[in-house]
């Protein structure tokens, strides 16, 4: 079988800053798999290249075999994705953002509104699909994210850290949602900075560091019988100074009250 | 008091110099601004000084206009400028532990810091020199210069406090976005009413005056010519006056300070495929022009390129046939109409500069050159259902107006030619040059920060594109051969086929550039 994700020495600069230095990320097809690296790691330049949103300099990049940038036809065909930032076409209502999305893939209109209307009802969006975008919440905003990138049925899906900023009721409307995709054989990959839901939620991880990948593999391995956390922070070389140096004012009671100004 | 003034003007001017860490063009900008307010403080110091020339009542009047525009001017320009100055914003501040009464003279210290109150304050004292008369006149008007000044101070901020909700809200942002064009063009008014020629000035300037002549600036101005007793009672009026408006502003402030923001509690909007979809087979292209409709309808930007392309040609039309000697050809409401419909096609020439970020989701959709196609397709189609009854009606409006009915249809299939030609262009222009149309347009920009020079770029190739490829018939009809209107929308039709498979082919290789291009921060 092949794989669903796989890229060759994938390069991007950013003048003399290298944001990616080689990737060569593999992700198993029928996978939940989790990037998981610090800030600036490179993980949203990677899956931007990954997904056809941004050139890469270098290296190559395969979905399902297909080649990314050759084949984009085919891939983008089989691909959902769900950027950060959240920027969507605001001035639709939610249900037009989906009736666009599809239709615009060549989906009948028929069967997107059937599509639309249940995942409306899935992410619970019924009552806020006749308001327009720009007045959603994050969470409404993931959610919706999430609809469209799934309206076209793909075989793998990118989020890129879906769960940022959600609230916990929509928070496990996603993960169920993604449970039951990928129940059904289809890849999820996602990025994200909080260890506990992707050692939850993930069968596969792939860690990045520095615009490197510096592990991957099924979580279990990766692990190596710690938690995801502790595995982490020794890969990218956790905490570099100890927490108690500094700072001894930080919670001292003051001796009195701050001076409140000028009286006039 | 003074600390937290002293504080506040600090920080102002931190705020002002912070532009120059900026890159070349917000410096260029910041220079700019220095430059112009020296010069609007020294030309306008001059001309209030030189109004002694004038005879006396004449002099009055002219202070009272002036003193007038200058209020309303600082009522209103902070007002299309909010975001501007980070100062303005008082919910930016309402977490520091300040007492309401400190907030308030930092934040009027802070409105007293720069370059622009600095060159009112010019302009407004200009008037002291050049109006008031003897010791009395002198104490009057100065008291009265610094009242003015306070007022402007005061007013302002009370206008920007008590609308700083409103203007937190989505809606409240949509319509101050069209609010402004209203308030550029009603600056072309008096230039427009000079040009017909109504009335004479001098008329004109009185009239004003004497409306104005019991406003508080135009008790000040009174007050500085009377220099007498009763310019002392003026003065203590508008004394009270500022006093009053001072306790409003902490009034709306402390209320402001404490209202939270309702922004995302919004009504459904109605729905419906509309004309696309009734005349459309289903598929991409209906679902580009549902999307652009929607987007034509309720996008502030859209209204804001829309009503400018229809007020600027109206004045082009106004100017171009009160200024033509010896009557009006018929070749006049021809050139009117296809102006109009370049001005109209000029607005797609930069195409998903108004999808800006959210244009990702087009990119991920489209996988082949024949979709992006599609996509230009659906927006010309878009524009075109707009644009054609609106330039159906500048034709007829045009001709009958002129005194030549007979020309309607020359005219209507001349601007559908030229609306041809111009989105031909466009769609060359917006892959070529996208750049970021910023979500809250004024009258100064049209870009993203950084991206000035590709917007004027793509606004000069797209003139030039137009203009060159406008001459095979627009030549040859003004010489006389009327009859090749007929031509022109299949010419029109030519060139925007033309102009859609290049854009397509452009574009789609360049995907991902032309999403960061427009992707900007704003």
């Amino acid at each position: 079988m092949t794989d669903a994700v796989r890229t060759h020495a994938l390069l991007k600069r950013y003048g003399p800053q290298v944001a990616v230095a080689g990737v060569d990320l593999v992700v198993p097809a029928g996978s939940f798999a989790g990037l998981v690296g610090p800030n600036g790691a490179g993980k949203t330049t990677t899956l931007s290249m990954v997904t056809g949103l941004l050139r890469p300099d270098g290296g190559r990049a395969e979905v399902g075999g297909l080649d990314v940038w050759r084949d984009q036809l085919q891939v983008k065909a089989r691909i959902g994705v769900l950027p950060e930032g959240l920027r969507l076409f605001e001035r639709l209502s939610g249900r037009e953002l989906l009736l666009y999305c599809g239709r615009l893939r060549g989906i009948p209109r028929a069967d997107v509104e059937r599509r639309a209307a249940e995942l409306l009802r899935v992410m619970d969006l019924e009552d806020a699909a006749g308001k327009l975008v720009v007045d959603y919440s994050t969470g409404m905003r993931k959610k919706i994210g999430l609809a469209a990138a799934l309206l076209h049925n793909p075989a793998v899906l990118f989020l890129d850290e879906p769960f940022e900023g959600v609230d916990p009721v929509s928070a496990s409307t996603l993960t169920e949602v993604l449970r039951r995709y990928t129940a059904s054989g289809s890849t999820v990959i996602f990025s994200s900075h909080v260890m506990d839901l992707v050692e939850r939620l993930c069968d596969w991880v792939s860690v990045m560091s520095g615009g490197r990948i510096v592990a991957q593999g099924p979580i279990g391995e990766v692990r190596g019988g710690h938690s995801l956390n502790e595995a982490f922070l020794r890969l990218v070389g956790g905490p570099r100074t100890g927490g108690d140096a500094g700072l001894s004012w930080l919670g001292a009671q003051p001796a009195s009250p701050p001076a409140s100004g000028e009286e006039g | 008091m003074i600390g937290t003034a002293a504080l506040f003007a600090q920080l102002k001017l931190r705020l002002i110099a912070g532009a120059l860490r900026g890159d070349l063009q917000r410096k260029l900008g910041f220079v700019l601004t220095l430059v112009m307010a020296a010069g609007v403080a020294v030309l306008g110091f001059g001309l209030m000084t030189l109004v002694r020339l004038a005879p006396r009542d004449v002099a009055t009047d002219v202070v009272i206009v002036a003193y007038t525009a200058i209020l309303v001017g600082w009522m209103v320009v902070p007002l299309l400028a909010f975001g501007l100055d980070d100062t303005l914003d008082p919910a930016r501040l309402a977490l520091f532990p300040l007492r309401t009464r400190d907030l308030a003279t930092g934040l009027l210290a802070a409105s007293a810091t720069g370059a622009w109150p600095v060159a009112t304050l010019a302009v407004v004292a200009g008037a002291l020199a050049g109006l008031a008369d003897g010791p009395g006149g002198a104490l009057v008007g100065l008291v009265a210069v610094l009242l003015q000044f306070a007022l402007c101070l005061v007013l302002s901020r009370l206008v920007t406090t008590s609308l700083s909700g409103a203007l937190r809200t989505r809606r409240g942002r949509d319509l101050l976005a069209v609010a402004a064009l209203f308030v550029v063009l009603l600056a072309q008014l008096p230039n427009l009413l000079l040009n017909a020629g109504l009335g004479d000035p001098g008329a004109m300037l009185r009239g004003a005056a004497g409306v104005l002549r019991w406003t508080p600036p135009g008790l000040l101005a009174h007050a500085m010519a009377d220099g007498g007793l009763t310019g002392l009672a003026e003065v203590a009026v508008v004394a009270l006056l500022v006093v009053l408006a001072a306790w409003l502003w902490i009034k709306a402030l402390n209320r402001a300070l404490v209202t939270p923001d309702a922004s995302t509690q919004a009504a459904s909007v109605r729905e419906g495929g509309g004309l696309a979809d009734r005349f459309l087979p289903d598929g991409p292209l209906a679902a580009v022009v549902a999307k652009e409709l929607k987007y034509l309808r309720r996008e502030p930007r859209f209204r804001v390129l829309w009503f400018s392309a229809i007020a600027v040609s109206g004045v082009i039309a106004f100017s171009l046939s009160s200024n033509t000697p010896g009557g009006a050809g018929p070749w006049l409401p021809v050139a009117v109409t296809s102006m109009a419909a370049v001005m109209i096609a000029l607005q797609s020439g930069n195409l998903f500069g108004i999808d800006g970020p959210s244009l990702w989701m087009n990119v991920m959709a489209i996988g082949s050159e024949e979709g992006f196609r599609t996509d230009l397709a659906g927006r010309h189609l878009a524009g075109a259902i707009v644009a054609t009854p609106l330039l159906l009606v500048v034709s007829v409006a045009a001709s009958l107006f002129t005194g030549h009915p007979g020309a309607i249809p020359l005219a209507f299939l001349a601007a559908w030619g030229a609306l041809g030609v111009g989105l031909g262009v466009g769609a060359v222009t917006s892959v070529v040059i996208p750049y970021t149309v910023p979500e809250r347009m004024n009258a100064f920009t049209g870009a993203a920060p950084g991206q000035g020079g590709q917007a004027f770029a793509s606004a000069m190739g797209a003139f030039a594109g137009i203009f060159a490829l406008s001459l095979p018939l627009a030549i040859p009809i003004a010489l006389g051969l009327g009859w090749l209107c007929a031509v022109a929308p299949v010419y029109g039709l030519l060139v925007e086929t033309l102009g859609r498979r290049l854009g397509a082919t452009i574009g789609f290789a360049r995907m991902p550039e032309l999403v960061a291009a427009v992707s900007k921060p704003t």
